[in-house]
């Protein structure tokens, strides 16, 4: 007896050994270890093994129940939250009542998996002996079914997650077009897409990225439109990136740019239409799970200026709208840096009386004008991440204390002249108009270049700027597409729809450097003409 | 790498910008002889001589589509004798840039920035090229396409505006000194197409070199064409007495313009344009000397003469001239006349003198 009591506080001591072995491990030792780690001809040693190595978890739910004529022991495990309860009342009730009723039809004693998957009947159903396959999937929230006297475990597919609804998105508004918007679930995404382009030639294709969050990674294209080099680029700048987590489709947009640099190479939003839009041009959609922001690439820079409205809309007020737009960019880039430009090195080139007028309100300002629009700027920049920060129910408060409140007191104050809070705000107003987030950003950091420019050295310093920037988006590809086509390089057939957009009946083709297959994308002549009406 | 390439169409663009920024400001024909009035017939004088040329150096390029200047002067002329030929032709793109950048530095500090270092200016001018021939001739091509938008639609302006002043009566007398300073006129403007000779740099890399004969001369056309605009506007407005006075007749013609109460002062469009049209040269300058650098030198890769081609560069225009008198009389027809000259008709004579030869000795072993 003594003995064997021995014998077993040395196993126990040996499973002690194990654990505390276990806990010591990092991450990636740990993974190996579970990656080796097969299942046991002992059913109550896999069921250890596996709530060992998810430490008992809160959301860990096993329901041990005796299945069959046999009565053999059987352990049924899933996380809770992330699946179907009714799948698994299905499953439990299948494995007690259809299983038993089989047995004795068919006189089977033996369990065997094949039996079970019969049973089971479920829409997706694997076997596997690795333990790491299946904490795996239970992670993902299958069900998976151990039983005594069986090598390999049973998978069955019953993820659910809460989603939240369709709703519009907040960030991208347009007054007409459609009102849904992505949510945070990878199928549902996937669903609106197909609900606009019913043909099978859209395809999906589906990538796991990150070594800890497994983040299910779609990559959407058209088949048959889409160049196949860009999906073979795309697909080897997914597979080098490395990664153990990605928690936004930012960090995917970061790994695959192909240099760093100020200006979005990759356009992001969460409105199914634009995706759609793209797709139909020959472009790749990435849509990431957990996040409704679905990535579009390649991207030029005017595709950036351009609002879905511009395409609702008719012809003549989109594109007007579109090319006020521009302007507005321009401004919201230069107009800082203009003005300090010409009151500082060029007073000369303004009328004599609006010049008078200027100056006069100036008077007693005890900075430099460089440093006021630095200062201003500045101030508007902080009141800017301070609205979008705040609790939305303070945020409007604060915009409107921050913009009057500080404006007014600044220019009573005596520290900033009336002209110059009119250029900051007309400044800050043009901003908006930008209708991509990440583009109105870059004009933001450019308008302090050009501030600066402008200050330093005048109209010189702003030439200065923008031949560089010029040299800049003429040397940026984004995925091998020159980024600032077609304006350089100069591409006729594409200024169709650019600051412009042209009438329907002219945008025949797609874009050309893009889709390099089935240019035309409609016959000519699609223009309706009225029936002859007559004499009168 | 692939071989960068450019499209016929950014090669012309660049030709004509080119053509247009050397000339645009000082209006030569204006200002270096005392042709007056008939300084228009002097630019139809300047399109017939430059075409000649332009064909005459494009036909070359043309008979080694794959080879650049300085690769075919060793081919034709031997090695030695290629090689300082070469070398000539280096310098020659390197005093170009160099006189027009100090044009356009003179212009921005008599104008607009009096107080400015000229230091200040030639770097801010010469940065922007280093790093557009830095990044490859393919994104000179392109910015061409954009700025080549730019300097046609300010030009246009330019001229929309300035034509409700026009005085016809500014052109007559015609001919009424005879054709002796019409061709003195023109002598400035011929000599300056020696710029022509960057096309036996760039030729090689566009998309299909054997055109580049149609290229060049269409392009020189158009870009005289606009010229002889720009003359006649500038003689009927501001008078031919007047425009042979001042150092920058275009400048001053803008600052004529008064639109309305409002728009005044608009010189400063053209300033801008002027310095864009400027910057493509100084790149393609850039491009071509470094190329050329390289190949003389025996480099593979030209980006890495860049830098310090462009300190040179800087160097030589801050300190190449001392004020801007010194680079007016240097455009002076009897000084750049020959000089001029020399580089046009030596390299000429000599290249095609040495291609006869060569194929006539072809021929010989051929029949042989």
């Amino acid at each position: 007896m003594e003995i064997i009591e021995f014998l077993k506080s040395l196993i126990g001591k040996q499973q002690e050994d194990e654990v505390y072995q276990l806990e010591d491990l990092d991450l990636s030792e740990r993974e190996e270890y579970v990656n080796q780690m097969k299942m046991e001809a002992d059913f109550q040693k896999n069921i250890d093994h596996i709530k060992g190595l998810l430490g008992s978890s809160l959301d860990l739910s096993i329901r041990e129940t005796k299945i069959g004529v046999t009565k053999t022991e059987c352990a049924i495990f899933f996380m809770d939250g992330v699946t179907d309860e009714q799948a698994i009342e299905e499953i439990l009730e299948k494995l007690q009542i259809n299983l038993l009723e089989i047995q004795q039809l068919t006189v089977e004693g033996s369990l065997s998996l094949d039996l079970i998957d019969r049973v089971l009947n479920n829409k997706d159903l694997s076997f596997t002996d690795q333990i790491a396959e299946i904490l795996k999937q239970l992670a993902l929230g299958s069900t998976i079914i151990v039983v005594t006297g069986l090598k390999e475990a049973i998978i069955c597919d019953t993820t659910k997650f809460e989603t939240r609804d369709i709703q519009e998105p907040e960030a991208e508004i347009t007054l007409r077009g459609s009102r849904d918007g992505f949510v945070e679930t990878l199928s549902t995404n996937v669903a609106l897409l197909r609900h606009r382009i019913r043909v099978p030639h859209l395809w999906i294709e589906n990538n796991e990225l990150g070594s800890l969050s497994k983040t299910k990674v779609a990559l959407a294209y058209i088949k048959g439109l889409v160049n196949e080099e860009l999906i073979t680029e795309v697909k080897s700048r997914l597979e080098e990136m490395d990664t153990d987590a990605v928690l936004e489709s930012g960090y995917i947009e970061e790994s695959i740019m192909d240099e760093m640099t100020i200006f979005p190479l990759v356009k992001r939003t969460e409105r199914p239409d634009i995706v759609v839009s793209y797709l139909l041009e020959g472009k790749v959609a990435i849509l990431t799970e957990g996040t409704p922001f679905c990535l579009l690439l390649p991207v030029d820079f005017h595709a950036l200026l351009q609002a879905p409205d511009d395409y609702y809309e008719i012809f003549p007020v989109g594109s007007l709208i579109r090319a006020l737009r521009y302007f507005a960019y321009f401004i919201s880039v230069l107009l800082p840096g203009f003005y300090v430009a010409i009151l500082n090195y060029h007073p000369e080139l303004i009328p004599v009386e609006l010049l008078m007028r200027v100056t006069s309100t100036r008077d007693g300002i005890p900075f430099p004008l460089t440093v006021e629009a630095l200062l201003m700027e500045v101030i508007f920049e902080i009141l800017r991440e301070a609205g979008l920060r705040l609790p939305q129910a303070i945020g409007p408060a604060i915009s409107i204390v921050g913009a009057l409140i500080l404006g007014e007191a600044a220019i009573g104050a005596g520290l900033a002249s009336p002209p110059m809070v009119v250029v900051v705000a007309l400044t800050a107003i043009s901003s908006f108009t930008t209708p991509d987030f990440s583009f109105s950003i870059t004009a933001r950091i450019l308008r302090f270049v050009f501030l600066i420019l402008g200050g330093a050295s005048g109209l010189f310093g702003l030439q200065f700027g923008i031949l560089i920037t010029i040299v800049h988006l003429a040397a940026l590809r984004s995925f091998g597409q020159p980024y600032f086509k077609p304006f350089a390089p100069l591409i006729w057939q594409d200024l169709k729809d650019s600051i412009v957009r042209l009438p329907r009946w002219f945008n025949q083709t797609r874009p050309q450097t893009t889709a390099k297959r089935e240019l035309q994308r409609k016959e000519k002549g699609q223009q309706s003409q009225p029936p002859n009406r007559g004499g009168n | 790498m692939s071989q960068e390439q450019i499209a016929n169409r950014q090669l012309w663009f660049i030709l004509f910008i080119m053509r247009m920024s050397a000339v645009l400001a000082f209006l030569p024909v204006l200002t270096t002889a005392d042709a007056l009035q008939d300084a228009w017939i002097s630019v139809l004088v300047v399109l017939v001589g430059s075409e000649i040329i332009v064909l005459l150096v494009a036909m070359l390029c043309a008979k080694f589509p794959e080879l650049t200047l300085i690769e075919y002067s060793q081919v034709l002329l031997g090695n030695w004798l290629g090689k300082i030929l070469g070398l000539a032709f280096l310098a020659l793109f390197l005093q170009l840039s160099v006189v027009e950048l100090r044009l356009y530095g003179e212009l921005l500090m008599t104008g607009f920035l009096p107080q400015t270092p000229l230091l200040f200016i030639a770097v801010g001018m010469v940065l922007p090229a280093t790093i557009c021939v830095q990044q490859g001739v393919e994104v000179l091509g392109r910015v061409a396409d954009l700025l080549f938008i730019v300097f046609v639609i300010a030009i246009l302006i330019a001229l929309f505006l300035t034509g409700t002043e026009i005085e016809l009566t500014n052109l007559q007398p015609v001919l009424a000194r005879g054709w002796g300073p019409v061709l003195r006129g023109a002598v400035v403007p011929i000599v300056f197409i020696v710029q022509i000779w960057v096309l036996g740099m760039l030729a090689p890399v566009t998309a299909e070199p054997e055109k580049s004969i149609q290229v060049a001369l269409t392009s020189i056309a158009a870009s005289l064409f606009t010229l002889l605009l720009i003359v006649l506007t500038t003689i009927a407005v501001l008078s031919p007495q007047e425009g042979a006075r001042v150092n920058f007749p275009f400048m001053v013609l803008m600052r004529a313009v008064r639109v309305s109460k409002f728009i005044e002062r608009i010189e400063i469009l053209v300033i801008f344009s002027w310095g864009f049209g400027v910057f493509i040269s100084l790149s393609t300058f850039l491009y071509a000397g470094a190329k050329g650098m390289a190949q003389w030198l025996g480099l593979e890769d030209y980006r890495s003469i860049i830098w310090p081609m462009a300190v040179l560069w800087v160097f030589l225009t801050v300190h190449g001239f001392d004020s801007i008198f010194e680079v007016y009389s240097f455009l002076k027809p009897s000084i750049v006349g020959p000089y001029g000259a020399a580089y046009l008709l030596g390299p000429l004579v000599l290249l095609w003198s040495a291609y006869g030869v060569r194929t006539i000795v072809n021929k010989v072993r051929k029949e042989n």
